[in-house]
């Protein structure tokens, strides 16, 4: 019955949402830092320091996912069964611009509690500061304490209207609406993060009008970084009904596309890796409800 | 009359039974075939990583999981296709070994098997999920219900209640996937879930 209301009420809520403008109005477009000067800085840190601010962070567990990070920056795990995915696309953006000042962000949020990124101020909830280090069972994330923290904390930070009932931080909440990003969120948060230009096509519950999905997607490829919102249980089946109620659950940053014949081959990233699919071109229709472009 | 089937139909809708297994005791009726679907899975999956999934209630329809330190490729095929045996071979994964698996899995309802990683003391642990599609009686609108059943490597501890918990000091009941897990033995455990993955 609890569920029912909410969606009920986040229905009501998408249509005053829906005109969400999903752009803006400044344009970034060249990489900020490279990853030889964030690494040179990251060598530079005591990294025996514990911090009573963050109680369950481990500082070793922290310093060296800090440096996998910019080792390997497509190894960002939003987690086994949470809501952080949204928050892994946008990870995978800001290593690709601004590797340093990821983590000098991260190591000055460690030490003092917040810290600014982009002209964007983070200054966490002390409920968030307690779960950072404590999210268990979620896959290797369990033992990835910069990224819990970092997903934590951009959770805590930008809100949508899919968080409007569940704004406070409780345990468990990175399964929740809590941790939800509507399409109109992400776009803002990636325009934020990143000072780039972002536009998107679709929605959160009404798909893109695009005739040509393939074409489409194709032509964005080839001057900007493409992001989608998609239906993953349809990909991803988790039961065997045939009667579905179609939402978009999943965000995914596409980095190649092409057809032969009447198979289309995905190549996407998502949990700390690149996925590749075969689907047809129905089912590519069928499973996007936003494509977000953002400037290279 | 009609005012009162549509009442009738709305209650059944609204207040409806929840889906009931038919089996009450499902693991010790086929403990021998999934216990061999497990260990034959295990030895396979560490030599190459993969999970297989039935995405069709007739058990027809494989999805494939191959996972390598680069890429995950996800391929759907239909288990009499051709292509099936031609990409476990592209990708150097034991052909037949799949192929007795997946048979395994067919006869058995086993609609999916995957491992998991996990973390004890921060050095990583892995289990193995089997979810099993049971015979059901289901009411209309009713959630479908399958069976998990997770293969820990070492014994796990429970509470009075038979609840998976944390670790052998804890008292935190650990969840997985969101679900309370209850012993089987010291190293299984089961659960019921509205979804096989």
């Amino acid at each position: 019955m609890r569920t029912q209301l909410k969606l009920i009420s986040i229905t009501f809520l998408f249509f005053i949402a829906a005109n969400q403008k999903g752009s803006a109005a400044d344009f970034f477009g060249e990489i900020i830092s490279t990853k030889e000067e964030a690494l040179a800085f990251v060598d530079k840190i005591d990294r025996a320091k514990q911090n009573l601010l963050w109680p369950n962070v481990k500082p070793s567990l922290f310093y060296d996912n800090l440096k996998l990070n910019l080792e390997k920056p497509g190894s960002f795990y939003p987690g086994r069964s949470t809501n952080f995915c949204s928050y892994g696309a946008l990870s995978y953006l800001v290593m690709e611009k601004d590797p340093l000042g990821y983590v000098k962000f991260m190591n000055e949020l460690y030490e003092k509690g917040e810290s600014s990124f982009n002209n964007n101020h983070f200054k966490p909830s002390k409920e968030v500061m307690k779960a950072a280090g404590t999210l268990k069972f979620k896959g290797v994330l369990d033992v990835r304490h910069a990224e819990q923290m970092w997903f934590l904390v951009l959770a805590d930070k930008f809100k949508g209207y899919l968080n409007l009932f569940h704004r406070k931080f409780r345990e468990g909440d990175e399964n929740t609406f809590w941790a939800a990003t509507n399409l109109g969120k992400f776009d803002r948060m990636v325009s934020k993060m990143l000072s780039t230009h972002v536009t998107a096509v679709g929605s959160d519950l009404i798909k893109p009008w695009v005739k040509d999905v393939y074409s489409y997607l194709e032509k964005r490829m080839n001057d900007k970084i493409v992001s989608l919102y998609i239906n993953n249980q349809i990909i991803h089946k988790k039961n065997h009904d045939k009667i579905k109620f179609s939402i978009p659950t999943h965000y995914i940053i596409l980095k190649n596309i092409r057809k032969v014949d009447d198979k289309i081959t995905l190549r996407y990233w998502d949990y700390g890796g690149d996925t590749e699919m075969q689907i047809s071109p129905g089912t590519l229709k069928k499973i996007i409800f936003g494509i977000i472009s953002i400037d290279k | 009359m009609i005012r009162c089937l549509l009442l009738l139909i709305i209650s059944l809708a609204l207040f409806s039974c929840s889906t009931k297994i038919v089996s009450t005791n499902y693991y010790q009726e086929h403990r021998g075939t999934v216990d061999s679907i497990e260990s034959r899975y295990e030895k396979l999956n560490t030599i190459k990583p993969f999970s297989l999934a039935f995405t069709d209630k007739e058990f027809n329809i494989v999805s494939i999981e191959m996972t390598s330190d680069t890429l995950t490729r996800i391929y759907e095929f239909n288990f009499s296709e051709k292509r099936l045996a031609d990409t476990l071979l592209k990708y150097n994964y034991d052909t037949t070994g799949v192929f007795y698996l997946i048979r395994k899995m067919q006869l058995t309802k086993v609609t999916w098997v995957n491992s998991f990683d996990y973390y004890i003391n921060d050095q990583p642990r892995q289990l193995i999920i089997l979810s099993i599609k049971p015979k059901t009686i289901r009411y209309l609108f009713s959630p479908p219900k399958y069976i998990a059943l997770a293969y820990f490597r070492t014994s796990q501890s429970f509470d009075e209640k038979g609840r998976l918990l944390d670790g052998r000091r804890s008292k935190v009941i650990r969840k997985i996937k969101g679900q309370v897990f209850y012993r089987i033995t010291d190293r299984i455990c089961y659960t019921i879930m509205e979804k096989y993955r």
